[in-house]
């Protein structure tokens, strides 16, 4: 059957990047230089091809784009300067949109002032609701300490409160990209009228999740393995972060100054270090422009890794004037920590460049699926 | 006859022919044989010293013949030639025996090469005895040339030698100057005026006055040789005229292929399928509609039309490519937001600035999709109702591997240059060769680019194959100078070695007439024998083998010279045996 060209489609995807990838001759020379590349799962060339040619439903169903980890060999060997790493980067921009059922995705990423409306909107109503709601509810600042020094962190931002907050967005977020990755999920295996995969599949290559989530075992594979140290930090740093800030709250932020060799605060040095060393190498890397993958920045790159940083950086001081008892300024770092954190949690999650941490190790599952797909 | 005094020189090459061939002993050997009066083997034999060494021989020993045993004639031949001529000797009392290519290049065994080499240069030698001493000759040349086509590579040709001074007959077929290029609008790759650039040309040529132009005329005959040509030609308002010239130039150019031949693109069926030339109308007169005078929203450009292809032609037109490229600057600059699919086979960016301008072109926003020249080629269908489009073209695309429908509303195809179908009649009367595809064929393809095997006949342009505007122009240029180097000696060499007729054998049959592919024999009906223009023989010897009277006699190659070399070849390695 024949699939008709829609240069629309492919006029659309080239807002997702900086890249012209229109230059590509097709000489192959990027997929025999890439690590991931694999027999049956072949990038970035084809993927280029469906991307000139405009075939959206092939682009949509390709895992090949969460396989990639950008580390630049395609680029620096292409002999046409196409640029194919960041076609792929480009390609995961477009994929988040396509999953994305609301429509803000793409908004986002083609939107530079619509993105920032967004977040300045959900940072003035975290103020808001600290400045006005909550001291209506009786809940204000007050420079009474603890009596071992510490800040009175409950007065203003009782736990209760916010662990219900925390919960509720964590709900809304998941909700939405649970109901993305169905939608990946049926785009990439359910639509494909020619073959079928077996329940018993399913399970049995659950692990593969996990272990790819965890342990990220596709990005070791590229030559350069730095980048996946640093970036191995970043995720798992994050990842303890959020679950401790979501699910443990209660057991998380305590008055009670306790010793620094407590499991709750070493925990959080740890995810501090990680996403401090991962951020730092991210960073560096975008503003001296060295390595391929960090040559070309989105907006949503550098809105990534701005909001992230000072994410960790007021949550940092919270800590500090916290134990040393400075109920002011714990006072600010708490808002501002909020305003930071909440837009970012609440955009860059479901819509943006943080969902990659979901749609990556279901991509390698999805892939897995393929692979053991039966002609119906 | 005086008795033949034989000096005999073989050469080591260095070590190409003394590494398999022990050239001392063959030096040895052949020393011994009747009329040999010296013989020696030397390093480099066209080396200075060795040609030195021929020369003083001959001096001193009073040789009248040398054999050299070297490398091919092709090589060194003429050298040779010269150096016994230098000694005063005739340069035809020489003779080479080829014990390189033909021998130490090709055998392993020493034992056998040595044998071999010994063979060969004993041929050599018998030959030589035979050797009659020829003299060379020369004929004046007329001035003026003749110049058949009026297209860009005829009229640069004509500018270049008119403005030495010298005159030039301007032959074209059509009513107007100016030939393929006043058809197309912009130029690749950098996109200037075809316009500006033929206008002037047209101009010069037209106005000046060592040019004759004859517009709406053709050729009907040629006769004569080089340097002496008369031709009939036949003008619509002047009639029949007679030109006398001394050189020729065939510029005929080619013709654009006609695409109703191929069922897939539909061309005739669909208005708005068109060729490349149609298109160079449409960008002229500066007006891109479809034939419904609306704006194309999808153009495809399809590549290889006729080209490529065993169905129609194998050879490549080479510069369709870059003019489809060209068509993407073109188009984006009168349509902006048009979405541009360019239907190719393969991308030729070969000549100077191509490869840049191709690139310089893939950052154009346009589609490229590659068909399959040996399956099944695109095919254009009209669109259904609710298309949104003109048109559908349903093709195989190589890269992606998918079959693909292509949305259009205007195709453009890339036709393929083709022989004119009345070349035939300029070739008869010119004597030049047709290749296959029926292009001119040249003298050599690398090293005699526009001459031919007849001398004085030159061709530039497309008629000896698909080209440029700058390769035309080239060899226009080129022939220009080879034909104004012959005027300006004011005479030719011509060959030597060429064949007679001994009256009193020839029987009349006319058979050489019939073979002789250079229409350099003719039958004098009051002799009743046939005679040879020497100007125009090549010293082929397809008469004098095919004469059943034996009356043609090829010099250089007569009957005696060669049974004596086959005697020789036989002597030693087939004694006894």
């Amino acid at each position: 059957m024949s699939v008709r060209l829609n240069p629309d489609v492919r006029n659309e995807l080239m807002k997702f990047g900086i890249g012209d990838w229109n230059a590509c001759y097709h000489c192959g020379t990027c997929t025999a230089i890439c690590p991931l590349s694999e027999e049956g799962f072949l990038f970035p060339r084809k993927k280029i091809r469906l991307m000139q040619m405009g075939l959206e439903g092939q682009i949509e169903s390709s895992v090949e784009p969460w396989l990639c980890y950008y580390c630049g060999d395609c680029t620096k060997t292409c002999p046409r300067d196409a640029n194919p790493g960041e076609l792929m980067m480009s390609l995961r921009r477009y994929l988040t949109s396509r999953y994305d059922w609301t429509g803000l995705s793409k908004k986002f990423y083609t939107s530079e002032i619509w993105e920032l409306a967004w977040i300045l909107f959900f940072a003035a109503l975290v103020i808001i609701s600290f400045l006005i709601v909550l001291p209506s509810m009786g809940y204000r600042y007050t420079p009474e300490l603890t009596p071992d020094g510490g800040v009175k962190v409950n007065a203003f931002a009782p736990i209760h409160i916010v662990e219900a907050f925390d919960w509720t967005m964590a709900f809304v977020v998941a909700s939405l990209l649970i109901s993305n990755i169905l939608r990946m999920y049926y785009k990439i295996i359910w639509k494909n009228s020619k073959t079928k995969v077996s329940l018993w599949v399913h399970i049995r290559e659950f692990w593969l999740l996990i272990y790819n989530f965890a342990a990220q075992p596709k990005f070791s594979k590229c030559d350069d393995k730095r980048y996946w140290i640093s970036h191995w930090f970043l995720m798992s740093g994050y990842t303890i972060m959020f679950i401790v800030i979501v699910v443990f709250l209660p057991w998380f932020q305590t008055e009670e100054i306790l010793p620094i060799w407590d499991p709750q605060r070493l925990l959080g040095y740890y995810a501090t270090f990680g996403l401090l060393f991962g951020l730092f190498v991210a960073i560096i890397g975008r503003l001296r422009k060295k390595d391929v993958k960090f040559q070309f920045s989105h907006i949503s790159d550098w809105l990534f890794l701005v909001m992230l940083t000072l994410t960790v950086i007021t949550g940092i001081l919270i800590h500090i004037f916290r134990i040393y008892g400075m109920p002011m300024a714990t006072y600010i770092s708490y808002i501002a920590h909020m305003a930071v954190l909440v837009p970012m949690i609440l955009i860059e999650v479901p819509f943006s460049k943080w969902s990659h941490l979901a749609y990556r190790p279901f991509a390698v599952y999805f892939m897995q699926l393929k692979k053991y797909a039966v002609p119906k | 006859m005086e008795e033949p005094r034989i000096g005999v020189y073989v050469c080591w090459c260095g070590t190409n022919i003394a590494k398999m061939v022990d050239v001392e002993q063959v030096a040895a050997e052949v020393s011994k044989l009747p009329n040999v009066a010296i013989s020696k083997s030397y390093k480099y034999m066209c080396s200075d010293p060795g040609q030195e060494l021929i020369i003083k021989d001959i001096r001193g020993h009073k040789l009248n013949r040398i054999v050299v045993a070297a490398c091919s004639p092709r090589i060194h031949e003429l050298t040779f030639r010269k150096a016994v001529e230098k000694a005063g000797i005739n340069p035809y009392l020489f003779e080479m025996a080829n014990i390189r290519e033909q021998d130490s290049w090709v055998h392993t065994d020493r034992t056998e090469a040595t044998t071999k080499a010994l063979d060969l240069v004993v041929a050599a030698i018998r030959r030589v005895r035979f050797h009659e001493p020829l003299q060379k000759r020369s004929v004046n040349v007329d001035p003026a040339t003749l110049i058949i086509g009026g297209g860009i590579s005829g009229m640069t040709a004509a500018l270049e030698i008119a403005n030495a001074g010298k005159k030039v007959y301007l032959v074209e077929k059509t009513d107007r100057l100016g030939g393929q290029v006043v058809k197309f609008d912009l130029t690749f790759p950098h996109l200037s005026s075809a316009h500006q650039l033929i206008k002037p040309i047209i101009q010069r040529t037209g106005n000046h006055p060592n040019i004759e132009v004859f517009l709406n005329t053709e050729i009907r005959e040629v006769t004569g040789y080089i340097g002496n040509f008369k031709s009939t030609v036949e003008s619509q308002t002047q009639g029949t005229l007679e030109l006398t010239f001394g050189n020729i130039i065939a510029a005929v150019g080619l013709k654009p292929f006609d695409p109703s031949k191929i069922e897939e693109y539909g061309y005739g069926r669909f208005p708005d399928v068109i060729t490349s030339l149609e298109f160079e109308g449409m960008l002229a007169n500066g007006q891109l509609l479809t034939k419904y005078g609306k704006e194309p929203r999808n153009i495809a450009i399809i590549h290889c039309v006729g080209s490529r292809n065993k169905k129609y032609h194998e050879y490549c037109s080479r510069t369709c490519c870059m003019a489809a490229l060209k068509y993407v600057h073109e188009i984006r600059a009168c349509l902006p937001d048009a979405n541009i699919f360019e239907i190719y086979a393969d991308m030729r960016a070969y000549g100077k600035g191509h490869e840049e301008f191709y690139a310089l072109t893939t950052h154009r926003q346009i589609i490229f999709l590659m068909y399959d020249q040996q399956g099944q080629l695109p095919v254009i269908r009209q669109a259904n109702r609710n298309d949104n489009c003109n048109m559908v073209i349903e093709m195989d695309e190589k890269l992606s591997g998918e079959s693909v429908e292509v949305p259009v509303d205007m195709v453009i195809l890339m036709v393929n240059m083709e022989a004119h179908d009345n070349v035939k009649e300029v070739v008869r009367a010119i004597g030049v060769s047709l290749c296959g595809n029926q292009f001119f064929i040249e003298k050599h393809p690398k090293l005699d680019p526009v001459a031919t095997t007849t001398g004085g006949v030159f061709i530039v342009g497309t008629c000896q194959g698909p080209k440029d505007i700058p390769d035309s122009v080239a060899q226009a240029r080129a022939a220009a100078a080879r034909i104004l180097a012959s005027i300006a000696q004011g005479s030719v060499a011509v060959e030597v070695t060429t064949a007679s007729v001994n009256e009193l054998l020839c029987c009349g049959c006319q058979t050489c007439v019939k073979v002789c592919p250079y229409s350099a024999i003719s039958y004098n009906e009051s002799k009743h024998s046939s005679e040879v223009n020497e100007v125009l023989c090549k010293g082929c010897g397809t008469c004098g083998s095919a004469c059943p009277a034996g009356a043609i006699t090829s010099k250089h190659f007569t009957d005696n010279q060669i049974l004596a070399e086959i005697e020789g070849i036989m002597s030693l390695s087939y004694k006894g045996a």
